[in-house]
C-alpha cells in the first residue's frame, strides 16, 4: 500500500472491547490497516475474526458493552474534494453521538450491510429512506430530496424509479433492497463506502451485478471503498489492497496481487490453500487449515494463530505476540517466523 | 478420478417427470386458490450407485424441493421416483404410503444447511445422533451409546463430548454431528442439501473432505444441493443445473466445467469470483433476476436474461434432449453456441 497523499484513512493498533458478564471479549485486538483515496481495501477474515467490529469502530457504532479503547482512527478529510488539502480527524477521540461525527457518519464515511432487508425499515418506502439521508446531511427541500432519490436509484439501475421510489421493501427482490440500500449510502457523496459483506445473502449471478455496481459508483464517485467479506474470490475480483485479519489482529496486508502470489503469514498461505480454486481437478483433495478458531474468551498467547500454525515454534510464537513488520514495501506481515 | 468404484454401476435413483406444484391462496374464510408456483417442474434424473449427483442453481430454482420430495418431506404433485432396492427390485416412492416409508426413510438420509437450526438446542448429542438409532432400531442403554460414540469416532469428534448439547460446539463441529445423526442408520442414499455453505472457509474444506472419505467408507451414494459452483467442482462426480424448476443441463462435472453447453451454466461459472487477481476476466453479467416461478415467462425460461436467445426462444420452451453421450442440455442452439467454461478461460489468459 502506498503510504502518501492517498491515504484517506488509518487505523492503528486499534482495539475494540466488548465487556461482557462472561468477561472481556478483545473482539479487535490492536488491528492496523490504511485505506488508500478512491481506492478498495479488501478486508477477509473468518468469523470472529473482528472485521466488522473494526468497520463498526470506524464508524463510531460499536453496539455496547463494546467500545473502542485504545488506538486511532486517522480519518484525513479533504479540503478541497480531492485530498491535496487535507485536515486530520481521530475518530477514535470523538464522542460517537457528537454533532461532529454524526455530520461525518452517513455523510463522508457510509455503510452498507450484509442483509439488504435487514438495513431498511419495513415501515417506510425506499424513497422516504433515501431522502431522509440527503435531508440530514443536506441543505434541500422535501422536493428536491425526492427528485435527487428519483435519480439515485436510475443510477444504482433500478427500472422505473418514479414508481419505485413509492415502494415498501417488501416489494423489492433482495438484489433490488441492496441497490437501494446502496443508493442510501452513496446519495451524499461520501470519501469512503464500507461495504460489509454486501453479496453474502445474494445469489452468484445477483452478487456478480451488485459488485459491479459497487465499483461503477466508486469509479464515478472516485470514493474509497472498505469491502469486508469472508470470499477471497470476491476480493480477487475487486480490491486494490488486502487485509487478512485473524482472531482481532491484521496478520498480513498487502496489495492484493502480493496477498494471493506471494503470502507471506502461515495464516494467509494455509487460507489460500483451503480454498476451492478454479482450476483445480474434479474431486481433488482440499487442504483444511487444522482445529478451528478458538473461542474470544479463551485467545491463546503470543501469536494467536500459534496453535494451528505448520510453522509454529516453541517458546517463539506461544511467548510473545509478534508486531507489524514491513518485509518490502507496503507488505506488512505479523510473523515472528517469516520477519525474524 | 474416473475410476472410483461403483461410477459403472446400476442407478440407484432414477427421477421421472418431477412436480412439485405449490398452491397459492387469497382470502381469509373463503379460500381460494389463485395459482401456483411450479417449483420443481418436469424434472428427470437418475443417481448412480456410489457416486455423488450435484444439484446446483440460485435460489427458487427448485433444487432443495427436488431433494425433499426425494426424502417424501414434500408430497409430489406429479411423477416417478423409482429407487432400487439392496435386492435389486424397484420401486416408485411416491407410492409408498404409511408405514412401509419407515424402510426407505433409513435408507435415504437428509443433512441439513444450517447446523444451528437443524440441531434442537434442548437435545444432548447422544440424544440428536440416537434419535433415529432408537426409532428405526429399538437401540437403547449402552449399546445406543457405544454406536453414538462410535458415530461420533467417524465424524471426527471426540466421543466424550457425547452428554454436551449444541450450543458448546462450533459451526464445523455441528455440522459433523448433523451428518453423524444422518449417518447413524447406514443410509445408502444421503441428500446434502447445502451442507457446507454456512460455514467459515477454513472449516469448509474439513467437512468437504470428511463427507469425501465418508462416502469411500460406507459405500454411499450423495445427491449434493448447492449453489456454489466451485464447492460442487470439488465433490461432484455428475452435475446437473437447474433454473426456475427444470433442468437445463446435466453432464460430468468435467465436461460441464470445460466447456458448458448452456447459456445460464456459461453466466453462472463467469460470475464465479476466482480467488485470482490475475485471473479478474470479463464477467458476463446477466441482466435482470430469476424469473418467478409462479409466472415464469414465456418459451425458454431464460431467454429474458440471455444473451443469445433469439425469436424462437421466446415462444417454443426447449426440451432437455441428450447432446451427447451423457450429456444433457435444455437449449434450441446448444449446438451452434461455443461457451466459455471455467478451465478453458484459464488458458486464454
Amino acid at each position: 500500500m502506498v503510504v502518501g497523499d492517498d491515504l484517506l484513512l488509518e487505523v492503528k493498533d486499534l482495539k475494540t472491547q466488548f465487556f461482557t458478564n462472561q468477561g472481556v471479549v478483545k473482539a479487535v485486538d490492536g488491528a492496523s490497516l490504511r485505506i488508500r483515496r478512491g481506492k478498495t481495501l479488501g478486508v477477509v477474515g473468518e468469523s470472529g475474526c473482528g472485521k466488522s467490529v473494526t468497520a463498526r469502530s470506524i464508524l463510531g457504532i460499536v453496539e455496547r458493552p463494546g467500545r473502542v479503547v485504545e488506538g486511532e482512527i486517522l480519518y484525513r478529510r479533504s479540503l478541497d474534494g480531492n485530498g491535496a488539502t487535507y485536515e486530520e480527524l481521530d475518530l477514535a477521540q470523538l464522542k460517537p453521538q457528537g454533532r461532529e461525527f454524526r455530520a461525518i457518519r452517513g455523510s463522508e464515511i457510509s455503510m452498507i450491510f450484509q442483509e439488504p432487508m435487514s438495513s431498511l425499515s419495513p415501515h417506510y418506502t425506499i424513497g422516504n429512506q433515501i431522502a431522509e439521508n440527503l435531508l440530514l446531511h443536506q441543505e434541500m427541500t422535501p422536493e428536491e430530496a425526492r427528485e435527487q432519490t428519483i435519480e439515485l436509484l436510475r443510477q444504482v439501475g433500478i427500472a422505473r424509479p418514479q414508481l419505485r421510489v413509492d415502494a415498501y421493501p417488501f416489494q423489492l427482490s433482495g438484489g433490488m433492497c441492496q441497490r437501494a440500500v446502496i443508493a442510501m449510502a452513496i446519495a451524499c457523496r461520501p470519501s469512503l463506502l464500507i461495504a460489509d459483506e454486501p453479496t453474502t445473502a445474494l445469489d452468484v449471478t445477483t452478487q456478480a451485478q451488485i459488485l459491479d455496481l459497487i465499483q461503477s459508483m466508486q469509479q464515478e464517485l472516485g470514493m474509497a471503498v472498505m469491502l469486508i467479506t469472508h470470499d477471497l474470490g470476491v476480493v480477487a475480483e475487486v480490491a486494490d489492497d488486502v487485509a487478512v485479519m485473524y482472531l482481532g489482529r491484521v496478520a498480513e496486508s498487502a496489495d492484493v496481487d502480493t496477498i494471493f502470489h506471494d503470502p507471506r503469514h502461515p495464516y494467509t498461505r494455509a487460507l489460500l490453500r483451503s480454498i476451492p480454486r478454479a482450476e483445480g481437478a474434479i474431486r481433488e483433495r482440499l487442504n483444511p487449515i487444522r482445529g478451528m478458531v478458538p473461542d474470544p474468551f479463551n485467545r491463546p498467547s503470543g501469536c494467536v494463530f500459534h496453535p494451528r500454525c505448520d510453522a509454529m515454534e516453541q517458546g517463539i510464537c506461544d511467548g510473545q505476540a509478534p508486531r507489524m513488520v514491513e518485509v518490502a514495501p507496503d507488505h506488512w506481515v505479523s510473523c515472528w517466523q517469516t520477519t525474524e | 478420478m474416473t475410476e472410483r468404484k461403483g461410477t459403472e454401476n446400476g442407478k440407484l435413483l432414477q427421477v421421472q417427470g418431477l412436480r412439485m406444484h405449490f398452491p397459492i391462496h387469497k382470502g381469509g374464510l373463503l379460500r381460494r386458490m389463485v395459482g401456483r408456483v411450479k417449483a420443481v417442474d418436469g424434472v428427470n434424473f437418475y443417481v448412480r450407485h456410489g457416486e455423488t449427483l450435484g444439484l446446483v442453481g440460485e435460489s427458487g430454482c427448485g433444487k432443495t424441493t427436488t431433494g425433499r420430495c426425494i426424502l417424501r418431506i414434500y408430497e409430489p404433485t406429479d411423477g416417478q421416483i423409482l429407487y432400487r432396492e439392496v435386492q435389486g427390485s424397484t420401486v416408485d416412492l411416491t407410492q409408498v404410503e404409511g408405514g412401509a416409508l419407515d424402510r426407505y426413510r433409513k435408507e435415504i438420509r437428509m443433512i441439513f444447511q444450517d447446523p444451528y437450526s437443524s440441531l434442537n438446542p434442548r437435545m444432548t448429542v447422544l440424544d440428536i445422533i440416537g434419535e433415529p438409532l432408537r426409532n428405526f432400531e429399538g437401540a437403547s442403554g449402552g449399546e445406543l451409546e457405544d454406536r453414538v460414540a462410535e458415530m461420533l469416532r467417524r465424524v471426527g469428534l471426540r466421543p466424550e463430548y457425547i452428554r454436551r448439547y449444541p450450543h458448546a460446539f462450533s459451526g464445523g463441529e455441528r455440522q459433523r454431528i448433523g451428518i453423524a445423526r444422518a449417518l447413524a442408520l447406514s443410509p445408502r442414499l444421503v441428500v446434502a442439501d447445502e451442507p457446507v455453505s454456512a460455514l467459515d472457509v477454513s472449516v469448509r474444506a474439513q467437512v468437504l473432505n470428511l463427507l469425501v472419505d465418508l462416502q469411500d467408507e460406507l459405500d454411499l451414494t450423495y445427491i449434493f444441493v448447492a449453489h456454489d459452483l466451485s464447492v460442487v467442482r470439488y465433490i461432484c462426480d455428475r452435475v446437473t443445473v437447474m433454473y426456475v424448476g427444470k433442468i437445463v443441463e446435466l453432464a460430468e462435472t468435467e465436461a460441464l466445467y470445460r466447456e458448458p453447453l448452456h447459456p445460464y451454466t456459461e453466466a453462472l461459472m463467469s460470475a464465479l469470483p476466482k480467488p485470482d487477481p490475475r485471473l479478474r476476466s470479463e464477467r458476463i453479467i446477466l441482466e435482470g433476476e430469476v424469473a418467478d416461478p409462479a409466472n415464469p415467462p414465456s418459451g425458454c425460461y431464460f431467454h429474458p436474461r440471455c444473451h443469445y436467445a433469439q425469436d424462437k426462444c421466446t415462444h417454443i420452451e426447449p426440451e432437455l434432449r441428450e447432446v451427447q453421450p451423457g450429456r444433457y442440455v435444455a437449449c434450441h442452439f446448444a449446438e451452434e453456441l461455443s461457451l466459455r467454461g471455467v478451465t478453458r478461460s484459464r488458458r486464454d489468459n
